[in-house]
């Protein structure tokens, strides 16, 4: 539920920024899709980093038990 | 210019890093000098033998230029050759969305050594054994801290538009890649797609505010703010881009060709007979390469990849080359093609001058064609004068293993049954008539317990 939140919140924040004021004749797609990456860094940085923090909690645990699924990490 | 002809390839003028041109028939690329950096880099920093290792860039050798074509030259490659080059609006589902993973696992590996993917085209992707493998050794470039990925909006609309499209909305919307060459556009695939796919964080990120984005902003520059993507961050793009695409599968449903086989009127003994003669006439041809038209799930395509020969299978229904695809997978079976490819509207010449990307007879001529249950289908259920199919099969093979189905036969009278039969020349004595101009019958047999007959034609030169 709180996750549902956090990234309804994020995604109304993005959309907000995002959402065209008015569109042009003469179209330069790129900065366009370099502006959003942009604002996007600090959100995929951050999903990024705690994706690898879950996986290597995940890893030592699995070790900690004493179940060898080496090829879980990284499997997605 | 040397004695030798040599001519540059078409589709390959848009880099300055270098292009690609054919010598007496082989194939070379060129580097030009302003790569020279981005090249030595590729290839000391042990990128280029990782990515060739792991079986995702076309290896390559440095050759000695001998041609008087001097200025700017840094480097001549003779890359491994590829028998034949395919496009995105060819493949079926599951060869467009490996093409995608291929891509992001090279960007992936690329960032490891300090360069970045510059060119996400799917244009740069073709099968080679079975592979995607990047074809454009030139895609590279020294990484930057802070830069954003500058391929992202061209991967996004090379693979994970037409990819959503066809899984979301419908799988044949893959052709739209035709009369887009440089992808479909965003904003096209947002106001296409289905609400829903506003609820998956990828497709929301890299689809619908990619598309806002790109309006938005279409009249500014890029400015000075160009900075402010870590590292980490662009590696938290390319593992949402790779999710995203991982999760995107397509189900087949019904698919009146796909089940083909077992609707037939063929006895089993009467198949493996004619895969026998089939098998026949290919032992007596021994050709390299064997077009497969109307391949369906690749039966008979296989039988011509167990002698060893790469064989391209057309078909024009999606969920049959997709079967075929994902059956060559299942059995790393690396000789087989599976494309989508209607015959009646096989693909033009398109892009700049209409050379950029090549019609189909200009991929050919294969050494051999095999048209297996296929003639009733052009000539009853698509009305063309069996002179024209002659025509058409001898602009694109050299031989020919072609299958006569009468009009006794319960297929071609289930075909029949709708409409009027306007087609007295369809007969066996009319069909070797219509052929004669074109080929010379070399053999002829029939098949037990059916009305059908099997040839093998050689083109007329």
């Amino acid at each position: 539920m709180t996750r549902r939140i956090i990234y309804i919140t994020l995604a109304s924040g993005v959309i907000v920024i995002t959402m065209p004021d008015h569109a042009h004749a003469y179209i330069d797609p790129s900065t366009g899709s370099y502006i959003l990456q942009i604002l996007l860094a600090g959100l995929l940085g951050a999903l990024f980093t705690l994706k690898i923090f879950w996986r290597n909690i995940k890893g030592f645990l699995s070790r900690f038990l004493g179940k060898d699924r080496q090829h879980d990490v990284g499997a997605d | 210019m040397s004695e030798q002809t040599e001519n540059q390839v078409n589709g390959s003028f848009r880099d300055p890093s270098g292009f690609v041109f054919s010598r007496s028939g082989t194939l070379y690329r060129q580097v030009n000098a302003c790569y020279s950096q981005n090249y030595d880099l590729l290839m000391d920093s042990g990128l280029y033998a990782r990515l060739v290792k792991d079986k995702l860039l076309v290896a390559h050798e440095e050759i000695e230029d001998h041609s008087e074509r001097k200025e700017q030259v840094y480097r001549v490659l003779k890359p491994t050759r590829v028998n034949f080059i395919s496009y995105p609006f060819e493949w079926c589902f599951g060869q467009l969305k490996d093409a995608a993973l291929a891509t992001l696992g090279i960007q992936q590996r690329a960032m490891e050594y300090g360069m970045v993917l510059k060119d996400a085209s799917a244009y740069n992707i073709q099968f080679v054994e079975g592979n995607p493998l990047l074809i454009d050794t030139l895609s590279f470039d020294r990484y930057e801290e802070g830069h954003p990925w500058i391929a992202y909006k061209q991967f996004c609309q090379h693979f994970l538009a037409p990819l959503t499209l066809m899984k979301y909305c419908d799988v044949r919307l893959g052709q739209m890649l035709r009369t887009h060459l440089d992808g479909i556009p965003l904003d096209l695939t947002s106001s296409l797609l289905p609400r829903k796919t506003w609820l998956s964080f990828p497709l929301l990120t890299n689809i619908h505010l990619h598309a806002r984005s790109q309006i938005k902003y279409a009249s500014k520059s890029r400015g000075t703010r160009v900075n402010g993507m870590s590292r980490r961050a662009l590696m938290g793009l390319i593992d949402t881009l790779l999710s995203a695409v991982k999760r995107l599968s397509w189900q087949i449903k019904n698919s009146t060709w796909a089940d083909y086989y077992e609707n037939t009127n063929y006895e089993i003994q009467a198949l493996e007979q004619k895969e026998k003669l089939v098998a026949d006439f290919l032992d007596l041809i021994k050709p390299k390469l064997v077009w497969d038209l109307g391949a369906n799930t690749g039966r008979f395509s296989r039988i011509a990849a167990r002698r060893g020969i790469n064989t391209i299978a057309f078909d024009f229904d999606p969920a049959a080359v997709e079967i075929n695809y994902r059956e060559c997978r299942k059995n790393s079976d690396t000789r087989v093609l599976p494309l989508v490819i209607d015959l009646t509207n096989p693909s033009p010449g398109i892009g700049w001058e209409h050379r950029e990307r090549m019609s189909l007879i200009d991929r050919g001529p294969a050494d051999c064609a095999m048209a297996l249950a296929l003639i009733h289908h052009l000539a009853i259920g698509n009305n063309l004068p069996l002179g024209r199919i002659a025509r058409f099969l001898r602009s694109i093979c050299s031989t020919l293993i072609i299958e006569f189905v009468p009009k006794e036969d319960s297929q071609v009278q289930r075909l029949l049954r709708s409409r009027e039969d306007i087609f007295p020349q369809y007969t066996p004595s009319g069909f070797e008539r219509s052929f004669e101009p074109f080929f010379s019958i070399e053999k002829k047999a029939g098949i037990s317990d059916s009305s059908r007959s099997l040839y093998y034609m050689k083109a007329r030169p």
